[in-house]
């Protein structure tokens, strides 16, 4: 019997994925290596390997003598690994799970909340204890675990799968030229220029409407632990039959731009921590419906390739979104603006929602027949680090 | 020299609660010192009210209707220290001044190194700017300086800015490990701030990291060996 992957493997891939930002960028621009690989070799080698990478990366760094050997190896080694890990594992509990697939990628994903609230104490205890050499060292030793994570992405057939095209590059080509995968992919590059935002200035804005230390601490964690609610909320009730997945993501989508949008009317800590539970729900929300709805748009066929894309689209918006809010700030002197154009950006990557093929027809139930696309679990897969 | 004159004052009020002041001085100043009563007490007569510092009365008691004050010139560290106001009438009541040099801050937490490396220790000043700063480490239960410019290749003291200093200490070896102080001399006196160094060798963290590999390495292993006992199992079945 196939066995239940959420749990296990998505804390560990939050663990890995929590320690640093930059590798984000890695993460997502390795999206498509990930998945062209894992086509080519399988998702659990893929994995495996990927694992062994990041913990590679961070156990490099560790030894490092300069800054550039960082950003070496913890930003780049250690992201590619990550991005290795990433695109195969949630293109396959998308595959193995079509019946029940959004909440297979909500409780997938959750790992990341969960390793994030777990790692945000335990950071700072390696540092105190070890200092930053060794809490690499010791940081490495659990990235290794993505190793054992993916071991457990089994190979198996999958029943009523569609086959797409096998070869790997006429599969990528075709995507370019796919209208509806395009507008897919354009809407989380939106999505993610504003996704980032509460999550990296946060503690700032925190710190600007007068909360200190303590208190800004506690909002961050506030959102980062709903956020693994939203997570699993929003895969559970995209299961329940009743509406095509992308309605779902549309209002989850919509739902977070309104909710950054009413974020500068925190002005006090209890209404900024109100608002912050409020944002961190709903963009934990969007995670699993991003992913599963990919196979809504391009089918499962394709699925592996078109998550492996689409994150590279978005990092984009994800590189560019944080930086473009703090220079917002800066030009206006506090972060109203800067969450108002965050919001605006997913109001429009909502709209752009509207206009995919699956959202206005209904499609044949949420699973594996039609050739559903395996979910590609793409974007944002884990919520910013704390500060470290 | 520069003289600023200072105003301190305390009310004497509820009684059985000691009032306490900390006043942080860096150069030489005079100061005027007192202690007011508060309103319900206005109506009591022939009150006392001693200065003293230590076990010393002062006199010069400058007396206004419900206050009083004394002057004092601080020149010199000799002068700093507790000054105490003490009313004697039913209760005895006090409050007290703690005339004191700037306060230094070290680190809470240990600094945490590992050996080869390269330790940089900083001092902050708040507010003041100390006229020199100097760097001791502890030898046994005594504090030595740290002489940079006669071990140039091993410690490094730099004056980051007015109020901050950097010590870093490079090729660290187990025997640095321990209690550092930086010092920081102002006109009226000396100030310390406490850091401690700790220096590990890289089998400290290694012991770990070889246990979660361990611990990697069984998981897959029963990962795969569950598989061929259940891929066995169907063979059979």
């Amino acid at each position: 019997c196939l066995r239940p992957l959420g749990g296990a493997f998505g804390a560990r891939a939050g663990a890995a994925a929590w320690v640093g930002s930059a590798p984000l960028a890695a993460l997502q621009l390795g999206g498509p290596l990930g998945s062209a690989l894992s086509t080519r070799f399988g998702a659990r080698p893929v994995a495996m390997v990927g694992g062994f990478l990041s913990g590679l990366g961070l156990f490099l760094g560790a030894f490092a003598t300069h800054m550039t050997h960082l950003y070496l190896s913890v930003g780049l080694l250690a992201g590619l690994g990550w991005a290795l890990v990433f695109t195969p594992s949630l293109g396959t509990v998308g595959r193995y799970f079509p019946a029940q697939r959004a909440l297979a990628t909500g409780l997938a994903v959750s790992g990341a909340s969960v390793s994030g609230l777990a790692l945000g104490p335990l950071v700072p205890l390696l540092l105190d204890t070890y200092g930053w050499r060794g809490a690499l060292l010791l940081l490495a030793a659990i990235s290794f675990n993505l190793v054992a994570a993916g071991a457990l992405l089994r190979p198996l057939p999958v029943p009523n799968e569609s086959p797409g095209p096998p070869r790997d590059r006429p599969g990528l080509v075709r995507l370019l030229r796919h209208g509806p995968f395009l507008r897919y992919a354009l809407t989380f590059v939106l999505v993610d220029a504003g996704y980032y935002v509460p999550f990296v200035h946060g503690a700032a804005r925190a710190h600007e409407v007068g909360c200190d230390e303590h208190r800004a601490g506690l909002v961050m964690a506030a959102m980062a632990a709903v956020d693994g609610g939203g997570r699993i909320a929003a895969g559970w009730l995209a299961g329940q039959p009743a509406t095509p997945l992308l309605r779902h993501l549309f209002a989850w989508v919509l739902l977070t731009g309104l909710v950054l949008l009413l974020l500068p009317l925190g002005t006090s800590f209890g209404g900024l921590l109100a608002l912050a539970l409020a944002y961190g729900f709903c963009a934990g929300a969007l995670v699993p419906l991003q992913f599963a709805g990919v196979a809504e748009v391009v089918g499962t066929g394709q699925l592996v390739h078109a998550i492996g894309l689409m994150q590279m689209f978005e990092s984009f918006g994800s590189l560019l979104g944080a930086p473009f809010a703090g220079w917002l700030r800066d030009m206006t002197g506090n972060y109203t603006i800067s969450f108002l154009a965050a919001g605006a950006f997913l109001l429009a990557g909502s709209l752009l929602i509207l206009t995919l093929p699956g959202f206005f027809h209904t499609s044949q139930g949420s699973g594996g027949k039609e050739g559903s696309p395996a979910p590609a679990p793409d974007g944002p897969e884990t919520p910013p680090t704390p500060p470290i | 020299k520069m003289f600023f004159v200072k105003n301190f004052f305390t009310l004497l009020g509820v009684s059985g609660t000691s009032m306490e002041k900390n006043i942080t001085l860096d150069s030489a100043a005079r100061i005027e010192l007192s202690c007011r009563l508060d309103n319900k007490y206005s109506h009591l007569k022939s009150l006392q009210v001693t200065w003293k510092r230590g076990n010393e009365t002062l006199r010069h008691i400058n007396k206004t209707e419900n206050s009083w004050s004394i002057q004092l010139r601080i020149l010199d560290n000799s002068k700093l220290g507790s000054y105490s106001c003490t009313l004697r009438g039913e209760e005895e009541i006090s409050a007290m001044f703690h005339l004191q040099v700037p306060k230094i801050e070290g680190k809470e937490k240990p600094i945490v190194s590992y050996e080869g490396d390269t330790a940089v220790m900083i001092c902050k000043s708040f507010g003041y700017i100390p006229i020199a700063w100097t760097w001791y480490m502890t030898n046994g239960s005594e504090q030595v300086a740290i002489n940079d410019s006669l071990l140039a290749d091993k410690y490094v003291i730099n004056r980051i800015s007015a109020n901050v200093t950097n010590l870093k200490i490079l090729k660290l070896t187990k025997e640095d490990d321990g209690i550092y102080w930086c010092e920081a001399a102002f006109e009226l006196g000396r100030s310390k701030g406490k850091l401690k160094l700790k220096v590990l060798s890289l089998m400290v963290p290694l012991k770990p990291f070889l246990a979660i590999v361990a611990e990697v390495v069984v998981l897959v292993t029963i990962v795969f060996l569950y598989e061929m006992y259940s891929k066995k199992k169907e063979k059979c079945a």
